[in-house]
């Protein structure tokens, strides 16, 4: 089963995109940084905007990738994207201010190497393969580092996988004068964070859906360059809403409303622009509506 | 550039000078981690391990959409999502295994039993789907007759189709498939849980037991990165479907072995920088 696909032409080149969502994914995760500079975490939800950009930038990667024909699907460029993602994020957070640097070049590193693997030593020959998955792994780790930007305040592994702290008290000796005093040590704790909670599996795979659902769902003969592009905005922002909502858990209540509030904006406006896009694309439409009860003997 | 380009070309054979580089880079990465002071028996338990997951992919009767018309046998969806299906479930009876007993051959055990026990339900559910509410017998259009029990095909495969239905060859490759998938991803998980227990309370200073559930959580997502990039080399090396260990398609299966040993041998490495000290 080799089903050809075809990629339009777009408006935008491959490298415009590609610029474009490097640079609005790295800023968005940075402006997170100003919730440590101002003391408010208001400014988490730029990290989700980042990862908008970059999910926006993948769905044109994923539609050059599978014009080839890899006969298995969509949905694996996904999956494959987000699983080596996911590794580079993880272990590019450990960097500190640089992190989403960092992430970004361990995961166009990732990516060439699985893009080698698939392409020489399983013998794909599909000449855009390891430059595609090279892409598709940073979009894969800046799309979890923006969302995990936003749902924790913070792109740095100990924000990540500390979620609070308490205070332990123990009994020391007894001081002069006969008062007791006690020895406070402050205990992170481990098991109610991003990471350690296993949150990050559910961005994960808001991520990996939100990155292969734009060119599935709209790919045939007359697909359309700004309609895929506005689909994958679409999806963003409804993963992003997902991402406000767990933000409850790690944020106090304005920052993660702010959040609620701007994705909910951004799908209504995206979706309503979808659809329009939808309507001008297709061959004809109906605007159905209920049957009309009709009175008397008719 | 209305069509990019054609079919892909997926040849036959192993490709020598991208093996070499292949191998090259599993030496390197096995190095780098030998050479940063990590121990490197973990790592080459993700290499076996995301070598199993790759031969075991193979197993697996995948239809994609021929099948869900009835025109081509195997379980009508994708490579990478019966994959990560059958391997996620090996997962977590792994995982859940190793909680209760703590002792490493239940635990991988148990992942193969997770992964083959999904599958042979998934298996049975898809048969019964295709004979009662589909109305198609099972026959297969690769092999005249069933290799395990003898069962002719031709009689019974409808003209213009490529076969249909879940012969038990098929099936049986099902749950082999399961149970090594399922081993290879709790392998990959017990390996990664090896190192972030031990490296883990070093580096973030605290108590072993406090930073246990951590541990567990990114071993846990590690694995399934792990798991679904060799899952999607395998479903790439195999290139649409395939109907079982019987298939002319299973003998490609070296280089999807070659593959994810690779794959698995550098992202290993690149997981292992979480326990590195880098002072940040």
């Amino acid at each position: 089963m080799s089903v050809k696909m075809e990629a339009s032409a777009g408006k935008l080149s491959e490298n415009t995109l590609m610029i474009y969502g490097i640079v609005v994914a790295l800023v968005g995760t940075y402006l997170t940084y100003l919730n440590v500079v101002t003391g408010i975490a208001v400014f988490s939800f730029f990290g989700g905007i980042g990862a908008i950009a970059a999910l926006w930038w993948g769905s044109d990667t994923i539609k050059h990738l599978c014009s080839y024909g890899l006969g298995t699907g969509v949905p694996s460029a996904g999956m494959v994207a987000f699983g080596a993602g996911a590794i580079a994020m993880i272990a590019g957070t450990k960097f500190g201010l640089a992190s989403p640097i960092v992430t970004l070049v361990l995961a166009a590193i990732i990516g060439a190497v699985i893009g080698y693997c698939a392409n020489n030593i399983i013998n794909m020959n599909i000449p855009v393969m390891i430059f595609s998955l090279m892409k598709l792994s940073i979009v894969g780790a800046l799309t979890m580092l923006g969302f995990a930007a936003m749902c924790t305040g913070t792109f740095m592994f100990n924000g990540l996988v500390i979620g609070g702290m308490t205070l332990s008290m123990e009994p020391a000796e007894v001081a002069a004068g006969g008062a007791q005093t006690f020895m406070v040590t402050v205990l992170p704790e481990f098991a109610s964070s991003l990471i350690g909670g296993a949150a990050l599996t559910v961005i994960f795979f808001l991520g990996a859906i939100a990155l292969q659902h734009p060119f599935n769902a709209c790919l045939g003969p007359n697909e359309s360059q700004d309609r895929t592009l506005m689909l994958a905005i679409e999806v963003g922002f409804l993963s992003m809403f997902v991402v406000a909502v767990m933000s409850y858990a790690f944020l106090d209540i304005t920052s993660a409303t702010v959040g609620v509030v701007v994705s909910l904006i951004g799908w209504v406006y995206s979706y309503k622009q979808y659809i329009a896009l939808s309507k001008r694309d297709a061959y004809a439409w109906l605007d159905a509506k209920p049957i009309m009860e009709v009175g008397g003997n008719e | 550039m209305s069509a990019l380009g054609g079919a892909a070309a997926g040849g036959e054979g192993i490709n020598p000078t991208g093996t070499l580089v292949g191998i090259v880079i599993l030496l390197v990465s096995i190095a780098a981690t030998y050479a940063l002071g990590f121990s490197i028996i973990p790592l080459i338990g993700i290499i076996i391990g995301g070598a199993f997951v790759g031969f075991g992919v193979h197993f697996v009767p995948v239809g994609g959409a021929p099948a869900a018309m009835g025109q081509a046998p195997g379980i009508a969806t994708g490579v990478a999502m019966l994959a990560a299906g059958a391997g996620l479930a090996g997962l977590f009876g792994g995982a859940w295994a190793f909680e209760a007993t703590g002792d490493f051959a239940i635990a991988v055990a148990g992942g193969a039993v997770g992964g083959g026990l999904m599958m042979s339900i998934t298996c049975m559910m898809v048969n019964a789907t295709y004979v009662f509410a589909m109305g198609i017998p099972a026959a297969s259009g690769k092999v005249a007759k069933d290799p395990i029990t003898g069962d002719t095909f031709p009689e019974y495969k409808s003209q213009g189709t490529e076969g249909h239905g879940l012969p038990f060859i098929s099936f049986f490759g099902g749950v082999i498939g399961g149970i090594v998938t399922g081993l290879g991803g709790t392998l990959i998980y017990l390996a990664l849980l090896g190192i972030y227990e031990t490296g883990l309370p070093v580096i973030m200073q605290a108590e072993p037991a406090a930073i246990q559930p951590l541990a567990i959580s990114l071993a846990g997502i590690f694995a399934i990165g792990f798991f679904l990039v060799n899952a999607v080399l395998a479903a790439y090396n195999i290139t649409g479907t395939i109907e079982g260990p019987h298939d002319p398609k299973f003998k490609r299966v070296p280089r999807a072995i070659i593959g994810c040993a690779v794959a698995s041998a550098f992202c290993g490495f690149i997981s292992m920088l979480i326990v590195l000290n880098t002072g940040m």
